[in-house]
């Protein structure tokens, strides 16, 4: 089995993995980080978001051999210390989250997002978060809560 | 200083800190020690007898613990409504999906190579795929039923004919809806863990537990007490994962019984497209007399709805399609006919409205071309014929609150109608509206009783639990539950904790669907809160030498109304009270059941079936591009009458939800089929709205306390999406005068459309 080395959320893992694991299942099953979820297994839902080296990546479609030597980033790594990262306190005030299973990946679409531009337009955003869906928000709250960060920052 | 109410208030759920942060359990994360992973082997034929099943060479596949069939269950059929459908077919399939064997394995893999393993001898049978086809003579029999009938509806109320005559203009048309998904982003999915001597626990997200646990116990022939569910977080329902239980959670529980051992299964999405219980499809032929000055004469239906191979709750969809939009206006005389007809397809479902969007797509387009008919605005005849307070409606619904006609006017004034229709036309602009209603709960679901009942707990150490058995599906039930308690303790919102809903310690409760859990439920919540709070004041009044009724909370505090003497403090009484009584809390139940002016309808299908009735309007601003056919929402608006909102935040979310998943009923979303089998069962090829894809929804709440409901609440979850579709029908019209009468509306139909259009 192939070796790897993986920074996932600052902690560094070694380990051998059989070639066909995907990096989601590799996340859930092996080290237990079940914060990012398993949707539509085939790229398209994007509930399995995760950054890869910063960039936002459907982890079930990427082998975990392919992240040999990344790091990555899941919604288990997003609190800054003891505090919440101010997406997460925004999806929570607005309301962006009723049953949760697309707010892992969406949070973290929007965080490399306003990691990469911190003042994004408004069309930005929707082309940053077209890759997830959610059934239940219907998006509105979803977009104010975003758009409150960057408010925030500025 | 009064203490400020929290009914009403924008508060944050209860439960989206651990949604935000991951840490949140669905039905996807639950693992156990050496659990074992289940895969189905599924028919590949529509329709087929089975001859023979050899399972030996997957039993030796190392890895493998379990191989069950239909000899390994006690072949008992059940079904939500009509017991006609095993779990593992006996016999016979009926639809490509349908579940034939199934294997549990080490891992994933091994099952999944052991099922092909399987070998099945079928003899394919003649097959039939349109209910119109099913209802020929001569037609393949499905079931045992005449002319794949599973259910009819025939009913007339008032004189049709003569409502007819008295009409100046009579309008008939064909409308048809398609058959789409729920597409809750997470598949269904259980482990169930046998305990060695006969009794099972089963995780899973799902909507009704113990009406879940009801059809298990029949299934697997065992006593329900035996069987304990355990709701994890679930990932989006919809009606989905309600009163209908897939077969893949008792087929888990025979693996586990079988092999001893924890197994999970889990759906791909492949099998959720082809074999869950997804929206009906209806074609509704539909007639309404109207007169010159906008008055509705008589209305007749004739409905025809593929239900699939299994009745599910089709029988109950197909009479919401049958009856419920009638009661919005006061039609005089009403008739329907109505078939719900098996075929080789996957059987359909339950979705958020029932069999409610379906009518009203019809009734309310057909509505707007007999305005066009008379030269009239729709929304003044709308107005004339709105049902309203006080009224009963044809079909019995008794409206205790109702404010429809300040919904059309807050409409009107909001969007700016009288402004914008008809004036779009050069530019491909239009504006369109529809009604609706729908019920806060529906006593004509479970046959026993609706109704419901909580717990609320004061323990020894002051906290309080909140013990309910409707479910959170991420509505934001048990936000809604915590606001009430906490109003009727004085307390603050996160000092109630919500127990999670386990049917070895919830009460009994029949779930959510039916937009039931914040009226019904909440009630419930209402009077145990009341409940609590009267016993813990009968136990202060005691200690303080006061009269109970004399007391009030404080900060925290009991005391005697308008003193200035601090009282004691609310956790020493609790602490106190539990001493008194060998630790015992102090527990408030709060048991309701719908008035008794609430009925089951009768054969005519006529009564009050719910209740309180929600009502609304909705209007679409659409731009349709004349050469590519593709529709734009530009702008949305969504007004309701649903009482008093507990929860305006939260309800805003049920409208904005609701309203995209009717944009996707309206112009993407449809499961389509080739000889019963599922060709875009991926979301690649099935396409739901994304964030792309949606206007800015503005939503109003034309507020008035139902007599009802706790705190004045009506239901909200499903009416959010019923007349999306016909509101986006009638902007089209209105931007291109083109009318739509199939769904979804999609850029091919309406350049077809607009073609044998001329430009108007």
């Amino acid at each position: 089995m192939p070796k790897i080395r993986i920074k996932m959320n600052e902690t560094l893992h070694i380990t051998s993995v059989p070639a066909n694991l995907t990096l989601l299942d590799f996340i859930r099953d092996r080290l237990g980080l079940t914060g990012t979820k398993k949707g539509c297994d085939s790229g398209n839902c994007g509930a399995c978001t995760v950054l890869l080296d910063g960039k936002p990546v459907n982890s079930c479609l990427i082998l975990t051999v392919e992240a040999d030597g990344c790091s990555v980033d899941t919604i288990e790594g997003l609190r800054q210390g003891r505090g919440l990262h101010p997406l997460q306190e925004a999806f929570i005030e607005h309301g962006a989250i009723q049953c949760g299973f697309c707010t892992p990946g969406m949070i973290l679409s929007a965080k490399a997002l306003l990691d990469e531009n911190p003042n994004p337009s408004d069309e930005q955003i929707r082309q940053a978060l077209a890759g997830n869906f959610c059934r239940c928000t219907g998006y509105a709250k979803i977009l104010e809560a975003v758009k409150s960060v960057i408010s925030k920052h500025r | 200083m009064e203490r400020r109410s929290v009914i009403g208030q924008r508060i944050r759920n209860i439960d989206a800190l651990e949604k935000a942060t991951g840490k949140a359990v669905y039905g996807i994360d639950v693992s156990l020690p050496g659990m074992l992973h289940g895969k189905i082997l599924r028919s590949p034929h529509p329709h087929a007898r089975i001859l023979r099943i050899d399972t030996h060479k997957a039993e030796k596949l190392p890895g493998v613990k379990a191989v069950v069939t239909a000899d390994d269950t006690p072949k008992i059929k059940y079904g939500a409504q009509i017991h006609d459908e095993y779990p593992l077919a006996v016999d016979k399939v009926r639809y490509i999906g349908d579940e034939v064997a199934a294997v549990a394995a080490l891992d994933e893999e091994t099952a999944l190579q052991a099922i092909r393993l399987i070998e099945v001898e079928y003899e394919p049978l003649p097959t039939v795929f349109s209910p119109r086809e099913a209802m020929a003579d001569g037609a393949p029999s499905i079931h045992e039923a005449p002319q794949n009938i599973v259910t009819h509806i025939a009913f007339e109320r008032g004189r049709v004919e003569e409502g007819f005559r008295q009409a100046d203009y009579v309008l008939e048309d064909t409308f048809c809806s398609s058959n789409v998904h729920q597409a809750y982003l997470e598949p269904h999915v259980c482990v169930v863990k046998p305990d060695g001597s006969g009794n099972i626990t089963l995780w899973a997200s799902l909507q009704a537990p113990f009406r879940n646990r009801e059809i298990l116990a029949r299934i697997l022939n065992v006593p329900e007490g035996r069987i304990r569910i355990v709701q994890t977080i679930v990932g989006g329902g919809f009606g989905g994962k309600a009163t209908q239980l897939l077969s893949l959670y008792p087929i888990c529980a025979f693996l586990a019984l079988k092999s001893g051992l924890p197994v999970r299964i889990l759906n791909t999405w492949e099998e959720e497209f082809s074999a869950s219980r997804s929206r009906m499809p209806a074609e509704i032929r539909i007639k309404l007399g109207i007169k010159r000055d906008g008055t509705f004469t008589a209305k007749e239906l004739n409905i025809l709805s593929n239900c699939g191979a299994y009745a599910g709750t089709g029988p109950a969809v197909v009479g919401t399609t049958a009856t419920r939009a009638t009661s919005l206006y006061k039609f005089p005389n009403v008739k329907c006919q109505a078939d719900l007809v098996y075929t080789n397809t996957t059987p359909i479902g339950s979705y958020r409205g029932y069999g409610n969007p379906q009518l009203h797509f019809s009734m309310e387009s057909l509505i707007d071309m007999a305005s066009e008919a008379i030269g009239m605005d729709s929304l003044e005849v709308r107005l004339k014929n709105a049902i309203g307070l006080g009224e009963v409606s044809v079909n019995g619904f008794v409206m205790n609150s109702c404010r429809l006609k300040e919904c059309l006017q807050t409409a009107a004034e909001r969007s700016g109608w009288k402004e914008k229709r008809g004036r779009g036309r050069k530019v491909g602009r239009g504006i369109g509206m529809a009604s609706m209603i729908h019920v806060s709960g529906n006593r004509a679901i479970y046959p026993f009783f609706d109704g419901s009942t909580a717990y609320v707990r004061i323990n020894p150490h002051g906290g309080v639990d909140l013990i309910s058995g409707e479910a959170e599906i991420g509505q934001g039930a048990n936000t809604i539950f915590s606001q009430i308690v906490a109003e009727v303790l004085g307390i603050a919102i996160e000092e109630v904790r919500v127990l999670p809903l386990d049917t070895d310690h919830s009460p009994f409760a029949l779930g959510t669907f039916a937009s039931r859990v914040a009226t019904l439920g909440g009630k419930a919540v209402l009077l145990a809160a009341e409940d609590a709070r009267e016993k813990l004041f009968a136990f202060a009044a005691t200690k303080m030498e006061v009269n109970p009724e004399d007391l009030e909370f404080a900060d925290g505090r009991i005391r005697k109304k308008g003193s200035i003497d601090p009282g004691m403090e609310f956790k020493e009484v609790a602490k106190l009270a539990s001493h008194a009584n060998g630790g015992a809390p102090i527990l408030g139940v709060g048991s309701f059941v719908v008035p008794s002016s609430v009925v089951i309808p009768d054969e005519s299908r006529y009564g009050n079936i719910s209740a309180a009735y929600s009502f609304g309007i909705q209007v679409a601003e659409v731009k349709v591009d004349r050469d590519t056919g593709k529709v734009e929402v530009l702008n949305f608006f969504s007004v309701h009458d649903s009482g008093r909102v507990i929860n305006p935040l939260l309800g805003e979310g049920q409208v904005e939800g609701g309203v995209v998943q009717g944009i996707g009923y309206a112009l993407m979303e449809e499961i389509i089929r080739k000889e019963g089998k599922v060709i875009n069962g991926n979301f690649t090829d099935y396409r739901i709205p994304t964030i792309g894809d949606v206007p800015p929804i503005q939503t109003v709440f034309v507020e008035e306390p139902d007599p009802f409901g706790p705190f004045g609440a009506k239901g909200l979850g499903e009416i959010t999406q019923v007349p999306t579709a016909p509101a986006i029908a009638n902007a089209i019209y209105d931007a291109v005068g083109v009318r739509l009468k199939e769904l979804p509306m999609t850029p091919q139909k309406i350049l077809a459309a607009l073609k044998k259009s001329p430009i108007k």
